[in-house]
């Protein structure tokens, strides 16, 4: 391993790894300082009022055979214990609620403090696409409502 | 057969680590240090540590949610964690001025001790270990490759280094550490020794760190080696609004243990929506296996086991997966064969320090050997 030409490249390239580890402090200050996409407007569906901010801009992705695409969901007003169930997804219209209590994405989960959703998509969005929220309470009403979305995630 | 020559392994065991050899350090004393970060975290704060002297019996994980409830009203418990008997439980729970706080309950008195709202030491160096703190992107993350592949790196290193020591059964019976020729020696001595010593720790944790890459790569993939629970039908909900779940997390617990008699709980999940069930995870005294290889998860509104699983009815890859951790980290054997682990990945660590050094003084060696010779033929030219 020893160069004979021991300049300051031969002798500090085996160094230059520990650059990386640069890396882990900006990781480090970007996960203490998170920054999102912007919310999106509040909508009122029902005695509910729900904003949507999407985690990030990117298109969805593949997880357990379905794409979806992750957002933080805030109940500004309303009681989330008089919901039996509520599913997201981003598509054209509001996917039944008998096809998404199906499977097991597409749910929203959490506190009552934040809630978290994996909304149900496809491979790319398309024009026309919204985000659709679909809620249903204990004595069977579904309420829904939608978001148009961000112009830079349509058209790929 | 082809017999490779002491050259080339020589120069391979360099290429090895040489090239990556900050970085590499850098995992070996992250990992060094993450192997005893409850024990340090336990050392310098009190409020971890877990103190009974009135020999009182541990609370059950539902009673600990209790006392996080009854302080905090607006508490929503996510999570407990329990982990050696000497350190605190943990309940993690939000709040409307807490998106996500860990409540430090004693188990035995039932006092919460600190309320961390930040990240943990023990978090910290975890993820500092384990992938660089690089971030997570949909099932992958750089540093989780970057730290995994140097799995390769480390397999590579001990079978070269085997290959040039070429009796290394020696340093057993008759370990050498020279002291007075000079510092190449001592180290060297020092490098080879260690090494030798160290073979089934580097064996240990490069063949357990090759799994987490496999690991790591078929997470990526969507492929799912363990079954996870299913979620509860839509038309089985209840149709009028509950006060709370029919079954209580006590209950369900009663359910594991009835399940398994030998279930010891060491993290649980609260239900996530109401199609959700309660996640159960424990031991069950198997030395080789992890705190979650017992997994039971029961329906929050009806009382059934929806799924269970125990080292009895794994499959290869799963008994793998659950017997990688506690060897990696060294805590299958409790607090001992932790420090053991400390100790020889500080050897490890020492060993990539030690291995540089000695590549770098051959580097000033060949270096004063080829001025002299060219001096030397300036002198017979003259």
């Amino acid at each position: 391993m020893a160069r004979l030409n021991a300049n300051f490249w031969n002798r500090n390239k085996f160094k230059l790894s520990g650059l990386v580890l640069l890396l882990p402090v900006y990781f480090l200050y970007r996960s203490l300082h998170p920054s999102f996409p912007a919310a999106m407007a509040a909508a009122t569906v029902g005695e509910f009022s729900v904003i949507p901010t999407p985690l990030d801009d990117a298109q969805p992705y593949q997880h357990d055979g379905e794409y979806i695409k992750d957002f933080m969901v805030t109940f500004k007003q309303g009681d989330l214990a008089h919901i039996r169930q509520g599913y997201m997804n981003i598509g054209t219209t509001a996917l039944p609620l008998s096809q998404m209590q199906q499977g097991e994405l597409g749910i929203l989960h959490g506190s009552r403090y934040g809630q978290h959703v994996h909304a149900l998509a496809s491979d790319h969005i398309d024009d026309g696409a919204r985000l659709w929220l679909t809620l249903e309470t204990w004595q069977g009403k579904i309420l829904v409502t939608s978001w148009p979305l961000p112009t830079e995630w349509l058209a790929h | 057969m082809y017999k490779l020559s002491n050259r080339f392994w020589f120069s391979f065991h360099g290429w090895c680590a040489l090239p990556i050899w900050v970085l590499f350090c850098f995992i070996c004393l992250t990992g060094t240090i993450a192997v005893v970060s409850h024990e340090i975290t336990w050392l310098v704060n009190p409020n971890a540590r877990a103190s009974n002297p009135d020999n009182l019996p541990a609370k059950t994980p539902a009673e600990l949610i209790a006392v996080v409830e009854k302080a905090y009203p607006g508490a929503e418990v996510a999570q407990v964690m329990v982990m050696d008997a000497y350190l605190i439980n943990a309940v993690i729970f939000s709040d409307h001025d807490k998106p996500m706080a860990i409540a430090y309950v004693n188990q035995y008195s039932g006092k919460i001790q600190e309320v961390n709202a930040g990240l943990t030491f023990v978090g910290f160096m975890r993820t500092l270990h384990g992938w660089l703190l690089f971030p997570w992107q949909h099932g992958y993350s750089i540093g989780y490759y970057l730290v995994s592949a140097m799995s390769l790196v480390l397999l590579g290193s001990l079978i070269s280094g085997l290959m040039i020591y070429k009796q290394f059964w020696k340093a057993f019976s008759a370990p050498r550490i020279r002291t007075k020729q000079g510092k190449k020696t001592l180290l060297a001595d020092l490098h080879r020794l260690a090494g030798v010593w160290s073979i089934w720790f580097i064996l240990i944790i490069s063949l357990t760190g090759f799994w987490y890459l496999i690991q790591g790569i078929t997470y990526h993939m969507g492929i799912e080696m363990e079954p996870h629970a299913p979620t509860i039908s839509g038309q089985l909900l209840p149709t009028t609004e509950p006060s709370a779940f029919p079954v209580s997390l006590q209950q369900a617990l009663h359910l594991a243990k009835q399940r398994y008699p030998n279930f010891n709980p060491s993290y649980i999940g609260l239900p996530e929506h109401n199609r959700d069930n309660y996640h159960l995870y424990g031991s069950g005294g198997e030395i080789f296996f992890d705190d979650y290889s017992y997994q039971v998860a029961v329906n929050p509104w009806q009382g059934q086991i929806m799924q269970a699983s125990s080292p009895t009815d794994m499959n290869t890859l799963q008994t793998i997966t659950h017997i990688v951790d506690p060897l990696h980290y060294g805590t299958f054997g409790g607090l001992w064969s932790k420090l053991v682990w400390f100790v020889f990945g500080s050897l490890l660590t020492g060993m990539s320090i030690t291995g540089f050094i000695i590549w770098s003084q051959r580097l000033v060696r060949a270096k004063a050997t080829t001025a002299e010779t060219s001096w030397k033929k300036v002198e017979e030219h003259c």
